[in-house]
C-alpha cells in the first residue's frame, strides 16, 4: 500500500527521489492519479504557509516544488488519459524591462500544483504579449511580476490594456514581486496582489472563482480577504 | 550648514572626495551595500543612524541620505527634528549616472545590465548573497554551494545554483561605472573578468557626479526630496519615484 504520509513528507523535504519512487509504486498499485496528487498538493500548501510565516525561504520552496514536479511528471500522462485537465488558465510573465524570474517561476510551479494550466511567457513581457496569449489560451488570469522599482510602473500598461479589452470581460490581473505593494496594486487597478508565491495561489484562485461567480470577493485581494478564501 | 551624510558604501569613494569640496561641514557615515540583500534590515539600520544623529548631534541642520528608493528599503524612514534629504532615484545607479532620465535610457536600451563600481568591486560586494553564479566563480558563491550541499544534498544544491543563477542567462552586459576620481585598473579588470566569465558584453560607462555633488553642496532642486520632521518617505509610483507624506497618512 502506497505510503502517502511519506510522499507528503518527501515533497515537503524536497526529496525528489523518494517522491518519484512512491508515486511510481502508487501508480503500479493502480491508485487513481488524482488520489496520488492529493498528498503532494497538501505538501505544497504546508510549504507555502511555512514560507509565508518566514519559517523557510526560497531554496526550500524551490526544492519542494522540484520534488513535486518530478512526481507529477509521472502522473501527467495518466491524468490526460483519464480526461482530467486543469480548470483554470494563468498567463505568467515578468513585466517589460524586468529580467528576474525566480519568483515568477516559483508562482508557476505552485499554480501548476493547484491545478492551473500555465502559459509562461518568460521575462520582459509587454502588455500586448500578455493579451495575445490570454486570448489564444482563453486565460482566466494574467500574473505579472517585477523585481525592480524601475520596471514595476510598466504593470500599469497591462491593467489598462485588460480594462480596455471589451472582448475579455472576465480576464483578471494579479501582480506581485519584491517591491510591489498592495497600495500600488490598488493604484493601477489590479484585481489581485500577493506578497509571496504561496499567497499567489490563493489570490489567483480567489480572483478567478469570483469572476466565475463561484465566490464573492470583490476588489483587490489582500491578506485579510485571503482569510475568507482559505477558511 | 552642518550636514550629516548616511550613505551606502557603494558611493563611498566619490562621496568622500565631493564632501571635502562642499561649502558645508559634512560628517560621513557609511553602511555596507551587502545589507541590500534584505531591504528591511537596511531600513532599520538607516533609521537607527538617523535616530542616533538626532539624539547626539544638536547642531545638525539636515541629514543627507546617499540612497535612492533601493527596492523599497528607504520607504518608511522618518525624522523627528531635522529634514532628511535624498535624490529622487530608484537606486545608486541613478546617482552614478547623474539623472533619472539617463538611467531610464540605459534601462530601455539594455535592461539586462549588471552595474559595477570601484567600491562594490573592491569591497567584494559585486556579486553578493542572492546573486549567485556557478560555484566555480566569485568569492562567496562556493561557500553558498557547500552550505546547500550540506543542507539539501548535492542534487538539490546543483539545481538551486542553476535556478538561482538563471537570471544571468537573461543579462547581456556588465558595465563599469567610471568616476574619474581614482582610475583603478584592478577593479576594472576584475569587473571585466566577472562579466566575460558570464558571457556578457563588457563596457565602461562614464559617471556624472552632478547629483551627489548637488546633494552635498546643499543645492536641493526638484531632483531631490526633502522629508520634513513629522513626514515619512513613501514610493510615489510615478516619475518622481518617492514622495513625503504626513506620518499618520502613511499609517505608520
Amino acid at each position: 500500500m502506497a505510503d502517502f504520509e511519506r510522499l507528503q513528507a518527501a515533497v515537503e523535504a524536497g526529496d525528489r527521489g523518494t517522491a518519484v519512487e512512491i508515486t511510481q509504486a502508487a501508480i503500479d498499485e493502480g491508485i487513481p492519479p488524482l488520489e496520488i496528487l492529493d498528498p503532494m498538493t497538501e505538501a505544497m500548501g504546508v510549504i507555502g504557509d511555512r514560507f509565508s510565516r518566514q519559517e523557510i525561504f526560497v531554496p526550500e520552496m524551490l526544492i519542494s516544488a522540484r520534488a513535486m514536479k518530478g512526481a507529477v511528471a509521472l502522473l501527467e500522462p495518466l491524468l490526460i488519459g483519464s480526461g482530467h485537465k486543469p480548470d483554470k488558465v494563468a498567463v505568467l510573465g515578468t513585466i517589460k524591462g524586468d529580467l528576474h524570474d525566480i519568483g515568477k517561476n516559483l508562482v508557476a510551479m505552485m499554480l501548476k500544483g493547484a491545478n492551473f494550466q500555465i502559459v509562461d511567457l518568460g521575462t520582459n513581457t509587454t502588455a500586448e504579449e500578455f493579451l495575445k496569449a490570454a486570448r489564444e489560451h482563453s486565460a482566466d488570469v494574467i500574473g505579472c511580476s517585477a523585481l525592480l522599482t524601475t520596471t514595476m510602473g510598466n504593470m500599469r500598461d497591462v491593467t489598462a490594456a485588460v480594462a480596455g479589452a471589451d472582448d475579455l470581460p472576465d480576464l483578471r490581473v494579479i501582480i506581485g514581486g519584491a517591491p510591489v505593494t498592495l497600495e500600488f496594486a490598488l493604484d493601477i487597478g489590479a484585481d489581485g496582489w500577493a506578497p509571496d508565491a504561496a499567497s499567489a495561489v490563493h489570490v489567483a484562485t480567489a480572483v478567478v472563482e469570483t469572476a466565475r461567480g463561484e465566490r464573492d470577493i470583490e476588489g483587490v485581494v489582500h491578506p485579510e480577504a485571503l482569510a475568507a478564501v482559505t477558511a | 550648514m552642518r550636514l550629516q551624510l548616511i550613505l551606502c558604501d557603494m558611493l563611498m569613494l566619490p562621496a568622500e572626495r565631493l564632501a571635502a569640496e562642499s561649502p558645508h561641514e559634512i560628517i560621513v557615515s557609511d553602511l555596507s551595500a551587502s545589507l541590500h540583500v534584505e531591504p528591511l534590515p537596511l531600513r532599520d539600520r538607516i533609521q537607527e543612524h538617523i535616530d542616533r544623529i538626532e539624539a547626539e548631534d544638536h547642531e545638525v541642520d539636515a541629514i543627507l541620505l546617499g540612497y535612492g528608493l533601493c527596492g523599497g528599503a528607504t520607504a518608511g524612514l522618518v525624522s523627528k527634528r531635522v529634514p532628511l534629504v535624498l535624490p529622487r532615484a530608484h537606486d545608486c545607479v541613478t546617482i552614478f549616472l547623474g539623472s533619472r532620465d539617463r538611467y531610464q535610457l540605459e534601462q530601455e536600451s539594455t535592461p539586462g545590465t549588471y552595474w559595477f563600481t570601484e567600491d562594490n568591486v573592491k569591497r567584494g560586494n559585486a556579486f553578493m548573497g542572492a546573486l549567485l553564479g556557478s560555484s566555480e566563480r566569485s568569492d562567496g558563491v562556493k561557500a553558498t554551494y557547500d552550505e546547500y550541499v550540506e543542507k539539501y544534498g548535492k542534487e538539490n544544491a546543483d539545481y538551486l545554483m542553476e535556478a538561482l543563477g538563471e537570471w544571468q542567462q537573461h543579462y547581456s552586459r556588465g558595465a563599469f561605472l567610471e568616476t574619474g576620481f581614482a582610475p583603478d585598473d584592478v577593479a576594472l579588470e576584475r569587473a571585466r573578468v566577472e562579466t566575460e566569465s558570464r558571457g556578457w558584453r563588457f563596457e565602461t560607462v562614464l559617471s556624472d557626479m552632478g547629483l551627489i555633488k548637488r546633494l552635498l553642496d546643499g543645492e536641493w532642486n526638484d531632483a531631490f526630496l526633502v522629508v520634513q520632521p513629522g513626514e515619512t518617505l513613501v514610493m510615489s509610483y510615478d516619475d518622481d519615484v518617492i514622495k513625503a507624506v504626513p506620518v499618520q497618512a502613511a499609517g505608520t
